[in-house]
Protein backbone atom coordinates (compact mmCIF):
# COMPACT_ATOMS: atom_id res chain seq x y z
CA UNK A 1 0.00 0.00 0.00
CA UNK A 2 1.46 3.66 -0.87
CA UNK A 3 1.23 6.24 1.84
CA UNK A 4 -0.87 7.92 -0.55
CA UNK A 5 -3.42 4.97 -0.27
CA UNK A 6 -2.37 5.05 3.51
CA UNK A 7 -3.25 8.46 4.68
CA UNK A 8 -6.58 8.37 2.47
CA UNK A 9 -8.54 8.83 5.28
CA UNK A 10 -6.30 12.25 6.04
CA UNK A 11 -5.78 13.52 2.33
CA UNK A 12 -9.67 13.95 2.19
CA UNK A 13 -9.41 16.88 4.88
CA UNK A 14 -7.72 18.54 2.50
CA UNK A 15 -11.75 19.78 0.90
CA UNK A 16 -10.72 18.03 -2.45
CA UNK A 17 -7.41 20.74 -3.12
CA UNK A 18 -5.30 18.99 -5.52
CA UNK A 19 -1.66 18.88 -5.15
CA UNK A 20 1.20 16.93 -8.00
CA UNK A 21 2.65 13.95 -7.15
CA UNK A 22 5.96 14.80 -5.57
CA UNK A 23 4.14 17.07 -3.52
CA UNK A 24 1.77 14.68 -2.73
CA UNK A 25 5.09 12.19 -1.27
CA UNK A 26 6.08 15.03 0.62
CA UNK A 27 3.19 15.96 2.23
CA UNK A 28 2.23 12.23 3.31
CA UNK A 29 6.09 12.23 4.68
CA UNK A 30 5.62 14.68 6.50
CA UNK A 31 2.22 12.82 7.91
CA UNK A 32 3.94 9.83 8.81
CA UNK A 33 6.46 11.54 10.82
CA UNK A 34 3.36 13.33 12.14
CA UNK A 35 1.73 10.20 13.22
CA UNK A 36 4.33 8.76 15.06
CA UNK A 37 4.66 12.19 17.16
CA UNK A 38 1.23 12.16 18.22
CA UNK A 39 1.83 8.41 19.36
CA UNK A 40 5.06 9.74 21.32
CA UNK A 41 2.78 12.59 22.68
CA UNK A 42 -0.03 10.68 23.47
CA UNK A 43 2.16 8.79 26.03
CA UNK A 44 3.84 11.40 27.40
CA UNK A 45 0.80 13.73 27.67
CA UNK A 46 -1.33 10.60 29.58
CA UNK A 47 -2.86 11.78 32.76
CA UNK A 48 -2.18 15.09 32.18
CA UNK A 49 -5.14 17.74 32.61
CA UNK A 50 -7.47 18.65 30.14
CA UNK A 51 -7.16 22.37 29.56
CA UNK A 52 -9.79 24.71 28.50
CA UNK A 53 -9.66 28.14 28.18
CA UNK A 54 -12.15 31.23 28.03
CA UNK A 55 -11.44 34.51 26.80
CA UNK A 56 -13.77 38.16 27.42
CA UNK A 57 -15.51 39.45 24.39
CA UNK A 58 -13.68 41.20 21.83
CA UNK A 59 -14.27 44.88 20.36
CA UNK A 60 -14.31 44.80 16.76
CA UNK A 61 -12.76 48.46 15.22
CA UNK A 62 -13.18 46.83 11.83
CA UNK A 63 -15.28 44.68 9.72
CA UNK A 64 -11.98 43.04 8.24
CA UNK A 65 -10.90 41.63 11.76
CA UNK B 1 28.76 56.36 3.91
CA UNK B 2 27.16 55.96 6.47
CA UNK B 3 25.53 59.24 8.91
CA UNK B 4 27.46 59.28 12.17
CA UNK B 5 23.83 60.12 13.85
CA UNK B 6 22.12 56.59 12.05
CA UNK B 7 25.04 54.78 14.29
CA UNK B 8 23.37 56.44 17.46
CA UNK B 9 21.25 54.26 19.60
CA UNK B 10 17.44 55.34 20.39
CA UNK B 11 18.47 57.02 23.78
CA UNK B 12 20.71 59.58 21.82
CA UNK B 13 18.47 59.77 18.39
CA UNK B 14 15.76 61.13 20.60
CA UNK B 15 17.89 63.62 22.64
CA UNK B 16 19.29 65.55 19.69
CA UNK B 17 15.58 65.63 18.01
CA UNK B 18 14.35 66.92 21.44
CA UNK B 19 16.63 69.24 21.62
CA UNK B 20 16.55 70.59 18.34
CA UNK B 21 20.25 69.88 17.43
CA UNK B 22 19.04 67.42 14.73
CA UNK B 23 15.65 67.49 12.57
CA UNK B 24 13.12 64.05 12.12
CA UNK B 25 13.49 65.29 8.58
CA UNK B 26 17.40 64.84 8.49
CA UNK B 27 17.51 62.10 10.06
CA UNK B 28 14.26 60.19 8.18
CA UNK B 29 15.70 61.13 5.16
CA UNK B 30 19.44 59.69 5.84
CA UNK B 31 17.67 56.34 6.96
CA UNK B 32 15.46 56.09 4.04
CA UNK B 33 18.90 57.19 2.04
CA UNK B 34 20.67 54.01 3.33
CA UNK B 35 17.58 51.89 3.30
CA UNK B 36 17.67 52.32 -0.73
CA UNK B 37 21.68 52.14 -1.34
CA UNK B 38 21.53 48.91 1.09
CA UNK B 39 17.79 47.31 -0.09
CA UNK B 40 19.95 46.03 -3.49
CA UNK B 41 22.17 43.52 -1.00
CA UNK B 42 19.74 42.71 1.82
CA UNK B 43 16.16 42.27 0.23
CA UNK B 44 14.95 43.38 4.13
CA UNK B 45 11.55 45.28 2.57
CA UNK B 46 8.92 44.94 0.82
CA UNK B 47 7.33 48.51 0.73
CA UNK B 48 9.27 52.00 1.57
CA UNK B 49 6.82 54.64 2.83
CA UNK B 50 9.33 57.99 1.14
CA UNK B 51 6.70 60.40 0.97
CA UNK B 52 4.69 59.61 3.88
CA UNK B 53 7.37 59.16 6.12
CA UNK B 54 9.05 62.82 4.75
CA UNK B 55 5.90 63.98 5.54
CA UNK B 56 5.46 62.81 9.04
CA UNK B 57 8.87 63.80 9.68
CA UNK B 58 8.41 67.37 8.97
CA UNK B 59 5.17 67.06 10.54
CA UNK B 60 6.84 66.40 13.62
CA UNK B 61 9.63 68.53 13.54
CA UNK B 62 6.80 71.24 13.28
CA UNK B 63 5.29 69.73 16.79
CA UNK B 64 8.97 69.63 18.10
CA UNK B 65 9.55 73.07 17.38
CA UNK B 66 6.09 74.21 19.18
CA UNK B 67 7.25 72.34 22.07
CA UNK B 68 5.08 69.43 22.22
CA UNK B 69 7.45 66.94 22.44
CA UNK B 70 5.99 63.27 22.97
CA UNK B 71 8.65 61.17 24.09
CA UNK B 72 11.20 59.12 23.18
CA UNK B 73 10.01 57.75 19.50
CA UNK B 74 9.14 61.34 18.31
CA UNK B 75 10.66 61.67 15.24
CA UNK B 76 12.59 58.16 15.08
CA UNK B 77 12.97 56.09 11.93
CA UNK B 78 11.29 52.94 12.38
CA UNK B 79 9.99 49.68 10.89
CA UNK B 80 8.01 46.93 10.92
CA UNK B 81 7.01 43.66 9.74
CA UNK B 82 4.76 43.60 6.85
CA UNK B 83 2.37 41.22 9.07
CA UNK B 84 0.85 43.73 10.49
CA UNK B 85 -1.75 46.43 8.77
CA UNK B 86 -1.44 49.34 7.99
CA UNK B 87 -4.51 52.00 6.91
CA UNK B 88 -3.85 53.19 3.22
CA UNK B 89 -0.61 50.95 2.59
CA UNK B 90 -0.45 47.69 1.72
CA UNK B 91 -0.26 44.64 4.08
CA UNK B 92 1.18 41.41 2.36
CA UNK B 93 2.65 38.91 4.74
CA UNK B 94 4.99 38.48 2.11
CA UNK B 95 2.00 36.46 0.23
CA UNK B 96 1.00 36.67 -3.28
CA UNK B 97 -2.01 36.20 -1.70
CA UNK B 98 -2.42 39.82 -0.27
CA UNK B 99 -0.18 41.52 -3.24
CA UNK B 100 -2.22 44.78 -3.69
CA UNK B 101 -4.28 44.66 0.15
CA UNK B 102 -4.78 48.14 1.78
CA UNK B 103 -5.98 47.97 4.78
CA UNK B 104 -8.52 50.65 6.19
CA UNK B 105 -7.29 49.95 9.50
CA UNK B 106 -4.55 50.26 11.51
CA UNK B 107 -2.93 47.35 13.83
CA UNK B 108 -2.56 47.92 17.57
CA UNK B 109 1.33 48.45 17.36
CA UNK B 110 0.82 50.86 14.24
CA UNK B 111 -1.86 53.29 16.46
CA UNK B 112 0.44 52.90 19.56
CA UNK B 113 3.77 54.25 17.33
CA UNK B 114 1.42 56.89 15.32
CA UNK B 115 0.66 58.38 19.06
CA UNK B 116 3.92 58.16 19.95
CA UNK B 117 5.09 60.21 17.22
CA UNK B 118 7.06 57.16 15.62
CA UNK B 119 8.27 57.53 11.60
CA UNK B 120 7.54 53.96 9.75
CA UNK B 121 9.60 54.49 7.03
CA UNK B 122 9.08 50.67 5.74
CA UNK B 123 7.92 47.53 6.21
CA UNK B 124 10.02 44.46 6.66
CA UNK B 125 10.17 41.28 4.52
CA UNK B 126 9.69 37.76 6.08
CA UNK B 127 8.67 34.31 5.50
CA UNK B 128 4.65 34.32 4.04
CA UNK B 129 2.74 34.96 7.15
CA UNK B 130 5.18 34.13 9.40
CA UNK B 131 5.55 30.33 8.34
CA UNK B 132 9.14 29.88 8.64
CA UNK B 133 13.01 30.24 10.19
CA UNK B 134 14.38 31.34 7.39
CA UNK B 135 12.98 34.44 5.67
CA UNK B 136 13.62 32.48 2.47
CA UNK B 137 9.97 31.49 2.17
CA UNK B 138 8.96 34.55 1.38
CA UNK B 139 6.96 35.86 -2.33
CA UNK B 140 9.23 38.84 -2.41
CA UNK B 141 13.19 36.22 -2.46
CA UNK B 142 15.13 35.83 0.46
CA UNK B 143 16.07 38.21 2.76
CA UNK B 144 19.89 38.50 3.08
CA UNK B 145 22.18 38.60 6.57
CA UNK B 146 24.15 42.44 6.60
CA UNK B 147 26.81 40.35 7.86
CA UNK B 148 27.31 38.18 4.98
CA UNK B 149 24.67 38.76 2.30
CA UNK B 150 25.18 34.64 1.44
CA UNK B 151 23.69 33.93 4.45
CA UNK B 152 19.98 33.81 5.88
CA UNK B 153 18.78 36.74 8.19
CA UNK B 154 16.86 34.19 9.99
CA UNK B 155 13.23 34.18 10.57
CA UNK B 156 10.50 34.70 9.85
CA UNK B 157 11.60 38.70 11.12
CA UNK B 158 14.18 38.33 9.52
CA UNK B 159 13.91 41.92 7.12
CA UNK B 160 13.32 43.40 10.47
CA UNK B 161 16.52 42.50 11.80
CA UNK B 162 18.45 43.01 9.06
CA UNK B 163 17.33 46.70 8.80
CA UNK B 164 18.31 46.92 12.52
CA UNK B 165 21.54 45.43 12.18
CA UNK B 166 22.44 47.57 9.33
CA UNK B 167 21.59 50.79 10.56
CA UNK B 168 18.25 51.49 8.61
CA UNK B 169 16.39 53.27 12.12
CA UNK B 170 17.23 51.63 15.25
CA UNK B 171 13.72 49.71 16.68
CA UNK B 172 12.00 47.51 14.49
CA UNK B 173 8.81 45.06 15.33
CA UNK B 174 8.20 41.56 14.46
CA UNK B 175 6.32 38.72 15.41
CA UNK B 176 7.24 35.15 16.78
CA UNK B 177 5.14 32.25 16.94
CA UNK B 178 8.05 29.49 17.38
CA UNK B 179 11.34 31.63 17.58
CA UNK B 180 10.72 34.17 15.02
CA UNK B 181 12.23 37.13 16.91
CA UNK B 182 15.12 35.62 18.86
CA UNK B 183 16.54 33.56 15.87
CA UNK B 184 16.98 36.23 13.22
CA UNK B 185 17.78 38.60 16.31
CA UNK B 186 21.21 36.13 17.28
CA UNK B 187 21.68 35.57 13.57
CA UNK B 188 21.99 39.57 12.71
CA UNK B 189 23.66 40.41 15.80
CA UNK B 190 21.29 42.05 17.82
CA UNK B 191 18.63 42.57 20.51
CA UNK B 192 15.44 40.55 19.71
CA UNK B 193 12.81 40.68 22.59
CA UNK B 194 9.47 39.01 22.93
CA UNK B 195 7.43 40.03 26.10
CA UNK B 196 5.09 37.75 27.83
CA UNK B 197 2.38 36.34 26.17
CA UNK B 198 -0.59 39.34 26.07
CA UNK B 199 1.44 42.38 26.82
CA UNK B 200 1.67 43.68 23.54
CA UNK B 201 -1.50 43.29 21.58
CA UNK B 202 -1.85 41.60 18.53
CA UNK B 203 -4.92 43.04 16.97
CA UNK B 204 -4.12 43.94 13.10
CA UNK B 205 -1.77 41.59 12.65
CA UNK B 206 -2.03 38.38 10.61
CA UNK B 207 -2.16 35.03 12.76
CA UNK B 208 0.57 32.34 12.83
CA UNK B 209 -0.82 30.30 15.46
CA UNK B 210 -2.90 32.44 17.50
CA UNK B 211 -2.20 30.60 20.95
CA UNK B 212 1.68 31.29 20.43
CA UNK B 213 1.45 34.28 18.46
CA UNK B 214 3.39 37.37 19.76
CA UNK B 215 4.84 40.83 19.31
CA UNK B 216 8.35 41.30 19.45
CA UNK B 217 10.78 44.16 19.39
CA UNK B 218 13.94 44.65 17.81
CA UNK B 219 16.97 47.24 18.71
CA UNK B 220 20.81 47.30 19.21
CA UNK B 221 20.23 47.47 22.67
CA UNK B 222 18.41 46.50 25.48
CA UNK B 223 17.66 49.93 26.69
CA UNK B 224 16.10 51.19 23.55
CA UNK B 225 14.04 47.72 23.08
CA UNK B 226 12.81 48.97 26.50
CA UNK B 227 11.46 52.53 25.39
CA UNK B 228 9.77 50.50 22.60
CA UNK B 229 7.65 48.10 24.69
CA UNK B 230 6.69 51.30 26.97
CA UNK B 231 5.32 52.55 23.37
CA UNK B 232 3.46 49.79 21.99
CA UNK B 233 2.13 47.47 25.35
CA UNK B 234 -0.80 48.01 27.06
CA UNK B 235 -4.41 46.23 27.62
CA UNK B 236 -6.18 46.34 24.32
CA UNK B 237 -9.61 45.04 24.32
CA UNK B 238 -9.42 43.91 20.42
CA UNK B 239 -6.80 41.10 21.50
CA UNK B 240 -8.93 38.39 23.57
CA UNK B 241 -5.10 37.81 25.21
CA UNK B 242 -4.49 41.07 25.83
CA UNK B 243 -3.91 41.22 30.18
CA UNK B 244 -4.86 44.32 31.93
CA UNK B 245 -1.64 46.39 32.98
CA UNK B 246 -0.19 49.03 34.26
CA UNK B 247 1.14 52.26 32.33
CA UNK B 248 4.03 50.50 30.93
CA UNK B 249 7.43 51.81 32.63
CA UNK B 250 9.59 49.31 31.69
CA UNK B 251 12.41 51.60 30.48
CA UNK B 252 12.76 53.69 33.78
CA UNK B 253 12.66 50.91 36.08
CA UNK B 254 15.68 49.42 33.97
CA UNK B 255 18.51 49.01 37.00
CA UNK B 256 20.64 46.29 35.58
CA UNK B 257 21.04 45.27 38.82
CA UNK B 258 21.26 41.26 38.89
CA UNK B 259 23.12 40.65 42.58
CA UNK B 260 21.72 37.15 43.57
CA UNK B 261 19.62 36.33 40.51
CA UNK B 262 19.20 32.96 39.81
CA UNK B 263 20.24 31.77 36.08
CA UNK B 264 19.88 28.08 35.15
CA UNK B 265 21.74 26.35 32.30
CA UNK B 266 19.80 23.39 31.01
CA UNK B 267 22.45 21.43 29.28
CA UNK B 268 21.29 18.82 28.19
CA UNK B 269 20.41 20.85 25.13
CA UNK B 270 23.68 22.06 24.29
CA UNK B 271 24.56 18.81 22.55
CA UNK B 272 25.63 19.46 18.89
CA UNK B 273 26.21 23.35 19.60
CA UNK B 274 28.76 24.67 17.51
CA UNK B 275 31.89 24.71 19.50
CA UNK B 276 32.52 29.23 18.63
CA UNK B 277 28.78 28.95 20.51
CA UNK B 278 29.67 26.83 23.23
CA UNK B 279 32.91 28.88 23.79
CA UNK B 280 31.18 32.20 23.65
CA UNK B 281 28.20 31.44 25.44
CA UNK B 282 30.42 29.85 28.25
CA UNK B 283 32.90 33.33 28.49
CA UNK B 284 29.37 35.23 28.45
CA UNK B 285 28.07 33.32 31.25
CA UNK B 286 31.26 34.17 33.40
CA UNK B 287 30.46 37.51 32.57
CA UNK B 288 27.16 37.44 34.22
CA UNK B 289 28.16 35.78 37.23
CA UNK B 290 30.91 38.23 37.11
CA UNK B 291 28.07 40.53 37.25
CA UNK B 292 26.51 39.04 40.38
CA UNK B 293 24.38 36.46 39.01
CA UNK B 294 24.40 32.95 40.51
CA UNK B 295 24.68 30.44 38.13
CA UNK B 296 23.82 26.65 37.99
CA UNK B 297 22.97 23.91 36.25
CA UNK B 298 19.27 22.67 35.74
CA UNK B 299 17.98 19.34 34.06
CA UNK B 300 13.90 19.91 32.80
CA UNK B 301 13.10 16.62 31.13
CA UNK B 302 9.98 17.66 30.18
CA UNK B 303 11.42 20.12 27.91
CA UNK B 304 12.41 17.33 25.14
CA UNK B 305 8.89 17.30 23.90
CA UNK B 306 8.36 21.08 23.55
CA UNK B 307 9.68 21.55 19.78
CA UNK B 308 7.15 18.97 18.39
CA UNK B 309 4.60 19.95 20.72
CA UNK B 310 5.13 23.40 19.48
CA UNK B 311 5.36 22.42 15.67
CA UNK B 312 2.02 20.26 15.89
CA UNK B 313 0.19 23.13 17.67
CA UNK B 314 1.02 26.02 14.95
CA UNK B 315 0.77 23.36 12.41
CA UNK B 316 -2.71 22.75 13.34
CA UNK B 317 -3.49 26.38 13.97
CA UNK B 318 -2.02 28.01 10.76
CA UNK B 319 -4.49 25.20 8.81
CA UNK B 320 -7.40 26.63 10.56
CA UNK B 321 -6.32 30.15 10.19
CA UNK B 322 -5.84 29.87 6.60
CA UNK B 323 -8.60 26.82 5.46
CA UNK B 324 -10.61 29.67 3.20
CA UNK B 325 -7.18 30.52 1.17
CA UNK B 326 -5.86 27.38 1.30
CA UNK B 327 -9.05 25.58 -0.44
CA UNK B 328 -9.32 28.92 -2.71
CA UNK B 329 -6.14 29.78 -3.61
CA UNK B 330 -3.32 27.03 -2.29
CA UNK B 331 -1.36 27.60 -5.27
CA UNK B 332 -0.62 31.15 -4.47
CA UNK B 333 1.19 30.36 -1.15
CA UNK B 334 4.87 29.06 -1.75
CA UNK B 335 5.27 26.00 -2.16
CA UNK B 336 6.61 24.92 1.31
CA UNK B 337 4.14 27.27 2.69
CA UNK B 338 1.30 25.27 0.93
CA UNK B 339 2.47 21.96 1.83
CA UNK B 340 3.28 22.51 5.26
CA UNK B 341 -0.63 24.21 5.87
CA UNK B 342 -1.52 20.02 3.57
CA UNK B 343 0.14 18.36 6.84
CA UNK B 344 -1.80 20.73 9.04
CA UNK B 345 -5.57 20.21 7.82
CA UNK B 346 -4.97 16.33 8.10
CA UNK B 347 -4.41 16.92 12.20
CA UNK B 348 -7.93 15.91 13.92
CA UNK B 349 -9.52 17.65 16.86
CA UNK B 350 -8.56 15.10 18.95
CA UNK B 351 -5.21 14.83 18.28
CA UNK B 352 -4.68 18.84 18.48
CA UNK B 353 -6.51 18.36 22.00
CA UNK B 354 -3.88 16.02 23.28
CA UNK B 355 -1.22 18.07 21.78
CA UNK B 356 -2.56 20.62 24.05
CA UNK B 357 -2.39 18.27 27.01
CA UNK B 358 1.25 17.46 26.82
CA UNK B 359 1.59 20.97 25.77
CA UNK B 360 0.04 21.45 29.89
CA UNK B 361 2.64 19.09 31.05
CA UNK B 362 5.47 21.21 29.83
CA UNK B 363 4.11 24.26 31.50
CA UNK B 364 3.95 22.76 34.79
CA UNK B 365 7.42 21.71 34.90
CA UNK B 366 8.46 24.98 33.65
CA UNK B 367 5.85 26.67 36.43
CA UNK B 368 7.52 24.30 39.15
CA UNK B 369 11.13 25.19 37.62
CA UNK B 370 11.00 28.81 38.21
CA UNK B 371 10.08 28.33 41.32
CA UNK B 372 13.50 27.39 42.56
CA UNK B 373 15.20 30.23 39.50
CA UNK B 374 14.92 33.30 38.14
CA UNK B 375 16.08 33.19 34.33
CA UNK B 376 16.87 30.25 31.86
CA UNK B 377 19.81 31.16 29.92
CA UNK B 378 21.48 29.81 26.79
CA UNK B 379 23.32 29.76 23.48
CA UNK B 380 20.00 31.35 20.95
CA UNK B 381 20.68 29.21 18.48
CA UNK B 382 23.28 26.26 18.57
CA UNK B 383 25.18 27.63 15.14
CA UNK B 384 25.10 30.91 13.32
CA UNK B 385 23.47 31.54 10.34
CA UNK B 386 23.74 29.42 7.31
CA UNK B 387 24.12 29.82 3.73
CA UNK B 388 20.93 30.63 1.81
CA UNK B 389 21.30 27.75 -0.34
CA UNK B 390 21.60 24.76 2.33
CA UNK B 391 17.45 26.13 2.33
CA UNK B 392 14.72 25.73 4.91
CA UNK B 393 16.85 22.89 6.61
CA UNK B 394 19.51 24.69 6.95
CA UNK B 395 18.86 26.10 10.63
CA UNK B 396 19.14 22.87 11.65
CA UNK B 397 16.32 22.04 13.30
CA UNK B 398 14.34 18.87 14.64
CA UNK B 399 10.68 19.20 15.77
CA UNK B 400 9.98 14.98 14.84
CA UNK B 401 11.37 13.77 18.11
CA UNK B 402 11.29 13.54 22.35
CA UNK B 403 15.37 14.57 22.03
CA UNK B 404 17.85 16.89 23.40
CA UNK B 405 17.79 18.77 20.03
CA UNK B 406 18.36 22.93 20.95
CA UNK B 407 14.97 23.07 18.68
CA UNK B 408 13.30 22.98 22.31
CA UNK B 409 15.20 26.11 23.63
CA UNK B 410 13.80 27.66 20.89
CA UNK B 411 10.65 26.78 20.68
CA UNK B 412 9.40 26.52 24.57
CA UNK B 413 9.49 30.23 25.06
CA UNK B 414 6.50 30.96 22.81
CA UNK B 415 4.55 27.91 23.06
CA UNK B 416 4.34 28.88 26.97
CA UNK B 417 3.98 32.46 26.53
CA UNK B 418 6.83 33.47 28.34
CA UNK B 419 9.23 36.46 27.92
CA UNK B 420 12.82 36.17 26.22
CA UNK B 421 15.38 38.20 24.94
CA UNK B 422 18.30 37.68 22.95
CA UNK B 423 21.42 39.47 23.18
CA UNK B 424 24.80 39.62 21.40
CA UNK B 425 27.72 37.44 23.31
CA UNK B 426 30.24 36.92 20.53
CA UNK B 427 31.27 36.28 16.72
CA UNK B 428 33.08 33.16 15.19
CA UNK B 429 36.24 33.58 13.70
CA UNK B 430 34.71 34.18 10.30
CA UNK B 431 32.69 37.20 11.84
CA UNK B 432 29.38 36.16 12.01
CA UNK B 433 27.15 37.12 15.42
CA UNK B 434 26.70 34.84 18.26
CA UNK B 435 23.32 35.50 20.55
CA UNK B 436 22.25 34.35 23.89
CA UNK B 437 18.97 33.69 24.87
CA UNK B 438 17.55 34.87 28.57
CA UNK B 439 13.94 33.50 29.83
CA UNK B 440 12.01 34.78 32.44
CA UNK B 441 9.14 33.33 34.03
CA UNK B 442 5.53 34.55 33.12
CA UNK B 443 5.43 38.69 33.80
CA UNK B 444 9.28 39.25 34.66
CA UNK B 445 9.86 40.70 31.61
CA UNK B 446 11.71 43.92 33.77
CA UNK B 447 13.89 40.94 34.95
CA UNK B 448 14.78 39.84 31.62
CA UNK B 449 15.20 43.37 30.23
CA UNK B 450 17.54 44.17 33.48
CA UNK B 451 19.59 41.19 32.90
CA UNK B 452 20.05 42.01 29.37
CA UNK B 453 21.13 45.49 30.22
CA UNK B 454 23.53 44.41 32.99
CA UNK B 455 25.04 41.89 30.35
CA UNK B 456 25.40 44.71 27.78
CA UNK B 457 27.03 47.04 29.99
CA UNK B 458 30.07 44.46 30.47
CA UNK B 459 30.12 43.71 27.00
CA UNK B 460 30.35 45.05 23.56
CA UNK B 461 29.24 42.90 20.99
CA UNK B 462 26.20 45.13 20.57
CA UNK B 463 28.20 47.59 19.00
CA UNK B 464 29.80 45.65 16.18
CA UNK B 465 28.89 46.90 12.92
CA UNK B 466 28.34 44.57 9.77
CA UNK B 467 30.29 44.86 6.97
CA UNK B 468 27.42 45.39 4.60
CA UNK B 469 28.84 48.84 3.42
CA UNK B 470 31.66 47.10 1.52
Amino acid sequence: MSETERFVHRLALLGGVEFSTTDLEIITSEIAEMERILTELEEFAHDTPWVSLQTQPIEKKSDHD
Amino acid sequence: MISDFLEADLTDLSWLISTRELSSTEVVTAALKRLRSLEPRLNAFITVLDEQARAAAKAADDEIAHGRHRGPLHGIPITIKDMFATSGVRTTGASKILLDWVPNFDAHIVERLDAAGAILIGKTNLDEFGHGGTSTLSHFGPVHNPWNTERIAGGSSGGSAAAVAARIGPLSYGTETGSSVRRPASYCGIVGFKPTFGIISRYGSFRGAWTQDHVGIFARSVKDVALGLDATAGYDSCDPSSVQQNSPTYASHLDGNVKGLRLAVPRRFLEGTESAVKEAFEVALKTLAEAGCVIDDLDIPELSYAAMTSMITSSAESAGINRRWFRECHQDFVPHVARGLAVGMTITASEYLTVQRARHRIREALHQAYKKIDLIVSPTTPRVAPPISDGVRGNGDNTHHASNNHSNLLRFPSMLGLPGCSVPCGMTPDKMPIGMQLIGAWFSDQTVLNAGLAYQSLSDWHRQKPPVDH
